[in-house]
């Protein structure tokens, strides 16, 4: 059967079709999609950007008042384990509000951008305590805001994040030469640098040397964290004195207001390599890891004639016949493959919520799965099973990336045997706690639509049981691809 | 024939059978002092479309080995003999002790109404809402006949899954108990999943590397759903040790297109452990009060397809135990091997519907009446109290 528009944009470009939400039917309602998930304020952090930012100064004083006091030969150990739980307390609630919020959020074409920036820059949120808390908000802060403008604002905006100074090592980097150098030592550090170069901007494939990377950390210098607040503050005493060399270009110092690094970030911005690097890591990521390389052209230039205005590259892409053509050469990623798939059991409206807020204030460690005398569906702690926990084994877990590089976006990387185990695992565990007196065949055509194969269906359909022929949908090719 | 007349019943109803068998032992041992509220039942899915006549063999009948050479075996070829004409798979011979207690018997040549022999959904919706397709409501016979039970203490009833199961849906309150959530597929499932695979190379390999992992999944893990089916039926007859009444659960594992004599092996051999542990969770005194009911959707074909395995059929076989049943027995009006017996020239056909085995159990342990049964439990039925599956004590 000839695969319809909406079908496709839904699963290709958004989280899959859902029960009673109308698919896009053009490439204009994708692009309002962009507009309205610009301005929407997402689930996470649950108290709002400026409640987390009290949160974070609150529970960091705490800490410092009590490293304090144990230095002083008093330590509060129960004061340090219960700011720790809350913490990590915190970060689960934001992590579920961020399934649920791709979910439940009609701009699924913006929340795909969103995973995508956010796995662009890529931060861990368990790196360090602040990170906890900080992470969810460099995606509030920094990322949705600014995934529909220019690439400059957006570059900006992540990498002056605290949670990148803090995930980079940025907050401890001092110029060799500095007066802060001179007068107590420490050193440069170049993690910040060499990611911003290598992922950030002009990328891996793009023509830059070591000297590069130790220009760009210099002009970084004096970029920095204020303890307390953890606001991003220029500290020039830690700002290498002198001009640093990046890409053949000279930077100085001037009145060491930091206003060097700003024209870094909108040079690197505006290198014909970081176009490239974004536009080819787009197409790989919604297309096909075979890049297309007319729709990738098409894509650079519009960047270039809009001044890296990121909506009419996303525009770009979608108007190129490619975008729509009917075969699905992706692997879907564990998180598309978990949300798409609590999407489609989300019959009345609402069933996932009902778990996360069963979920919510439950302390403690990771559930085990439900087990001995117990009622699964009514145990606190499924929604955290479904997603965060089986998202870690299935490799993806929440906002805590591998590496400044973020997760791999190739199929080889998600369908190792024993990851794809873990999906069948997943399949079956989701299907006997969410879906009740549904029919095998019913579930196929409600998240495959007009894309379902007579094969995969007739294959189903010989199922041995409802709740394996359920499993299967979930576990198909079809589904597994966009 | 006149091998069958040790088995046949033609309606003469337990007592005659038990009389002629003169063993003291096989009657029912209702204690005196257990109060009707102690009954309990049991019912086991077995989910695929199990192979009745490999489970239960007419060995007695010559046809049986001109149909099936493959598959059919005799007493001396391993074959346990039950009565001189029906012997039980080498698998499931650890329930033997348990026919020589009188606690075991089958029930044969049953099917439900459902005749398509295509889809397992369609057939296992019929014996789960004990309606022809598309008939009646989406509910389940179990739990319908819960409304209908006259002690009220007799209604509390348990889902042995992670999610209610058709059979249990409805207006009545069930609860549901798990083991695990991640419980390992049967072979059956292993294959119609594999088989989807194949129609993507990537996902193909994906597929197939699982059973070669160390260690190996659980999904895909025979050991763990050995021990998973044990943890399951012991979970249950726990449960019903304490307070509830009614339980069911499913085993999967039944659908054998392809090397039956492998995949039917294990999935006897886990029936049997399914019933051992289920006596064993619950104890000698709730064991004596208890039916369990193991029925499946449509039997098999007679004869072997070109995959050493069998496709779908109609009648086919269902196993009861339990200190409430009268054990020792084969419960049926056998239909023969001929081929002019034969269902369509190819299935063992059907003489009795399921349905009358489930009232007949419902009657005797809830002591619903056949008035409900027909109106309400299974509607037009058509269910006595004379019926051949009633033991008549």
């Amino acid at each position: 059967m000839a695969a319809s528009f909406p079908t496709i944009a839904a699963r290709r470009f958004c989280y899959g079709l859902k029960p009673r939400e109308t698919p896009p039917s053009d490439i204009n309602s994708l692009m309002l999609q962009l507009q309205k998930g610009s301005k929407a304020v997402p689930r996470f952090p649950r108290e709002g950007a400026l409640g987390r930012r009290e949160t974070l100064g609150r529970l960091v004083s705490v800490r410092t008042v009590e490293e304090r006091a144990a230095q002083d030969g008093r330590p509060n150990p129960a004061l340090r384990q219960e700011t720790q739980r809350e913490a990590e307390r915190l970060l689960r609630r934001d992590a579920l509000s961020r399934v649920a919020q791709a979910v439940y959020s009609e701009n699924g074409f913006f929340e795909r951008l969103a995973s995508f920036w956010v796995n662009h820059f890529a931060v861990n949120a368990t790196a360090t305590y602040e990170m906890r808390l900080l992470a969810p908000l460099l995606e509030t802060e920094a990322i949705r805001p600014n995934l529909a403008a220019s690439f400059a604002d957006l570059l900006k905006a992540a990498v002056l994040h605290p949670a990148m100074l803090i995930y980079l090592d940025q907050a401890s980097s001092v110029g060799p030469q500095s007066p802060v150098a001179e007068r107590s030592g420490g050193a440069l550090n170049q993690s910040l640098a060499q990611e911003l170069l290598r992922v950030h901007s002009l990328g891996d494939q793009a023509e830059f040397s070591a000297a590069d990377i130790n220009g760009a950390a210099l002009i970084l210098t004096g970029l920095s964290l204020d303890p307390r607040s953890l606001e991003v503050s220029n500290r020039p005493g830690r700002a290498e004195p002198g001009s640093h060399v990046l890409l053949g270009k000279s930077y100085s110092d001037r009145a060491r207001n930091g206003s060097d690094h700003l024209e870094m970030l909108t040079d690197l911005a505006n290198h014909p390599a970081t176009a490239r690097n974004i536009c080819n890591k787009l197409v790989r990521h919604f297309i096909s890891e075979d890049v297309n390389h007319d729709m990738l052209d098409g894509m650079i230039q519009r960047w270039q004639a809009s001044g890296g205005n990121l909506t009419e590259v996303y525009r770009a892409m979608l108007e190129h016949p490619a975008a729509f053509a009917p075969e699905a050469s992706k692997v879907v990623a564990p998180f598309e493959f978990v949300v798409s798939a609590l999407r489609a059991f989300d019959v009345k409206g609402g069933e996932f919520d009902a778990l996360v807020n069963a979920d919510d204030d439950r302390d403690g460690d990771d559930v085990p799965p439900p087990d001995g005398k117990v009622a699964p569906r009514r145990k606190p702690g499924v929604a955290r099973l479904l997603t965060l926990q089986s998202l870690r084994r299935m490799g993806q877990p929440v906002w805590e990336p591998p590496s400044p590089a973020g997760f791999p976006d190739d199929a080889a990387s998600w369908l190792l045997p024993g990851q794809f185990a873990e999906r069948v695992a997943w399949a079956r565990m989701a299907v006997r706690l969410l879906v009740s007196d549904v029919a095998p065949l019913t579930l196929l055509d409600m998240v495959l639509a007009d894309l379902v194969s007579a094969q995969t269906r007739e294959l189903i359909a010989a199922a041995p049981s409802k709740v394996h022929g359920l499993t299967m949908v979930l576990t198909s090719p079809q589904f597994n691809r966009r | 024939m006149a091998a069958h007349t040790g088995f046949l019943l033609k309606r003469r109803g337990f007592l005659a059978s038990i009389g002629a068998l003169g063993a003291s032992s096989v009657l029912p041992k209702v204690s005196l002092s257990a109060t009707a509220g102690d009954r309990r039942l049991v019912v086991i899915l077995l989910r695929g479309g199990m192979d009745g006549v490999d489970l239960v063999q007419p060995y007695g009948d010559p046809n049986f080995a001109l149909l099936r050479p493959e598959l059919a075996l005799t007493p001396a070829t391993g074959l346990t003999d039950l009565n001189g004409f029906f012997g039980l798979h080498p698998a499931a011979s650890g329930l033997m002790p348990l026919w020589r207690a009188g606690h075991l018997s089958f029930a044969h040549a049953i099917a439900s109404p459902y005749r398509g022999r295509v889809s397992h959904f369609d057939a296992q919706d019929v014996i789960e809402t004990g309606n022809p397709v598309g008939s009646g409501s989406r509910t389940g016979w179990l739990n319908r006949a819960l409304a209908v039970i006259p002690r009220t203490a007799s209604r509390a009833a348990v889902d042995i899954t992670t999610s209610v199961e058709l059979i249990m849906t409805g207006g009545n309150k069930t609860d549901v108990w798990a083991t695990q959530s991640d419980f390992p597929m049967a072979p059956d499932e292993i294959r119609s999943l594999q088989t989807l695979l194949q129609t993507d190379p990537v996902f193909d390999k994906a597929g197939a590397g699982m059973s070669g992992l160390d260690p190996l999944p659980q999904i895909v893990n025979s050991q763990a759903r050995t021990a998973g089916v044990a943890e399951l039926a012991r979970l249950a007859g726990s449960l019903l040790a304490e307070d509830y009444r009614v339980a069911s659960f499913s085993l999967a594992g039944w659908d054998t297109h392809r090397d039956q004599k492998r995949d039917f092996t294990e999935s006897a051999r886990l029936l049997s452990e399914a019933v051992l542990n289920l006596q064993a969770g619950m104890g000698e005194a709730a064991w004596q009060q208890t039916a369990v009911v193991a029925i499946t959707e449509f039997g098999r074909t007679l004869r072997l397809n070109s995959t050493a395995g069998t496709d779908h059929g109609t009648a086919s076989a269902a196993l009861l135990a339990g200190g409430a049943i009268a054990g020792g027995r084969i419960l049926c009006d056998w239909s023969g091997l001929a081929e002019g017996q034969l269902f369509d020239g190819r299935d063992l056909a059907p003489t009795r519907d399921i349905r009358e085995l489930l009232a007949a159990l419902l009657f005797q342990q809830f002591d619903i009446t056949a008035t409900n049964l027909n109106a309400k439990v299974f509607p037009g039925l058509g269910f006595e109290p004379s019926s051949l599956f009633i033991k008549m004590n």
